[in-house]
């Protein structure tokens, strides 16, 4: 069946009905009658449909309702969104935006306002909504400060525990546990699960990720999801999760599998990753890297030490000719002060005199004569030479005069 | 982090302090007593460190929060969500 809602081309008041109607017995309806038939009349013909047009006056009250109205050149359409549906938006639409809203067409009876119920509103051009909210709260985040480079702390190079955020089911924590199994084994993976897509997903990993911040039982935080749409992925984007990551004390590796465009949760933590297996391979180091790291860590040492004990060996051999340099040299200055001292003492010894044809007289007594003084003639004298003895007598003695130096 | 010392974060400092004692040595400035002992330690820390590496088991666990806020940790089967 299809309705024909705007084909009558007769004015109303021609209508046959019409006339029939003013001429039978009045009959007056109440006002709560006639909307009330307005309304069933309008919900009841007219099926849900898609309406685009200009979002203008957008209020979004206390309660959650949204009032609006779309309007194009010509008309203009009060609109309404209630809660349950409006929380569904990313964001609010800016005056002027072009949408397009799904809704029904029904009457407030109250007001007797014809209006649009919407139920899903969507903004034409690129991203929509999606792309409004993204460049809204990334513009608030920025200017608090919170996307600023200098916040981006390093990954730690040998993280003991890494923490793990992500849905128990899916493959992205499949991924990132066979990427660590490969790399470092001896890493102690704690994983924390939370819904990542759906109501409420973004508090749940905003909670999951603030378990590790209570004590420090990881040093580094991998949270993430695989790919999917923006809806799937808009738990990312949400403020509460941009916040709680901004909070976290250690280090936080986004990791939401792009097949579109970074997400806020990207932006907010300290190192951002395509997939998690990459998140993975960014966190842990490379078993077969350390294990050549430290070979050549050990091939040094060894060079190192080798080097030095070489030294050492060559010191002291050095010391010890210089040792035996030196006990020479002494050796020969004493063979030579000896000589010297031998040769002095030699010249100072009565052997060198009586060598040189000296006589040493003797007095009977043995005492050595110095002095004429203490011959008499007819005396005894022995006279000591180099080579013996002779006995002696005077036959004169002559004092000379007084002579300088040797006495008596 | 005790219980972890010998495991991941005790290669981290193992493994600077084994570039600290080669740094040293290469140094050459060191009296060969000091540098033997650097040596025996250096070769300490390349044994921890190649066990170490040579591990296979990969530990996975669970956080679980329960109802009145504590937080409980729990081996995870890898086979199971």
């Amino acid at each position: 069946m299809t309705l024909d809602l705007f084909g009558a081309n007769d004015t109303w008041s021609e209508a046959p009905r019409f006339v029939a109607e003013r001429k039978a017995a009045p009959r007056a309806y109440t006002v709560s009658a006639v909307n009330a038939l307005a309304r069933r009349l309008l919900e009841g013909t007219v099926p849900p449909l898609w309406v685009a047009g200009e979002v203008t006056g957008w209020k979004r009250h206390g309660s959650g309702h949204c009032y609006f109205t779309l309007r194009d050149a010509n008309a203009r359409l009060r609109c309404v969104m209630f809660r349950t549906d409006a929380q569904r938006l990313p964001t609010d639409p800016e005056e002027g935006m072009e949408v397009r809203a799904l809704g029904t067409l029904t009457l407030y009876e109250k007001g007797g306002e014809f209006q649009l119920v919407v139920r899903e509103l969507e903004a034409q051009g690129a991203g929509g909504l999606w792309r409004l909210a993204f460049e809204r709260l990334r513009a608030r985040l920025e200017q608090e400060g919170l996307l600023a480079p200098e916040r981006k702390r390093p990954l730690p190079r040998f993280p003991a525990t890494v923490g793990v955020i992500t849905s128990p089911d899916g493959a992205a924590l499949h991924d990132i546990l066979h990427v660590i199994e490969r790399r470092a084994p001896w890493t102690r993976v704690l994983f924390c699960p939370a819904r990542v897509q759906g109501e409420g997903a973004a508090e749940d990993l905003a909670r999951a990720l603030s378990v590790f911040y209570v004590a420090p039982i990881a040093e580094v935080l991998i949270i993430g999801r695989g790919g999917g749409s923006v809806e799937d992925l808009w738990a990312f984007n949400e403020e509460v999760l941009a916040r709680a990551i901004a909070a976290s004390p250690i280090p936080v590796v986004s990791a939401v599998g792009h097949e579109i465009d970074v997400t806020i949760a990207d932006l907010v933590a300290d190192a951002r990753a395509p997939t998690p297996s990459a998140a993975a391979e960014l966190v842990v180091p490379d078993r077969l890297a350390l294990g050549r790291e430290v070979a050549i860590l050990t091939a040094r040492m060894r060079a190192a030490v080798g080097r030095r004990v070489s030294s050492a060996r060559d010191e002291v051999d050095g010391l010890r000719d210089a040792l035996n340099d030196a006990i020479g040299q002494t050796l020969r200055r004493r063979a030579e002060r000896l000589e010297v001292v031998a040769g002095r003492l030699d010249a100072l010894s009565p052997l060198a005199a009586l060598r040189r044809g000296y006589a040493v007289p003797l007095g009977e007594d043995g005492r050595i004569l110095r002095s004429a003084r203490q011959f008499e003639p007819g005396g005894r004298v022995r006279l000591r030479v180099v080579d013996g003895r002779v006995d002696c007598r005077v036959e004169g003695v002559s004092l000379e005069p007084e002579v300088r130096g040797h006495g008596a | 982090m005790a219980r972890d010392a010998n495991r991941g974060g005790g290669l981290e400092a193992r493994l600077a302090r084994l570039e600290a004692i080669v740094a040293a040595l290469e140094r050459d400035d060191l009296e060969l007593e000091q540098a033997l002992a650097l040596f025996e330690e250096g070769i300490q820390h390349i044994r921890h460190a190649r066990e170490l590496l040579r591990q296979a088991e990969l530990r996975v666990e669970q956080l679980q929060v329960e109802e009145d806020g504590t937080v409980v940790i729990e081996p995870m089967d890898r086979g199971e969500p």
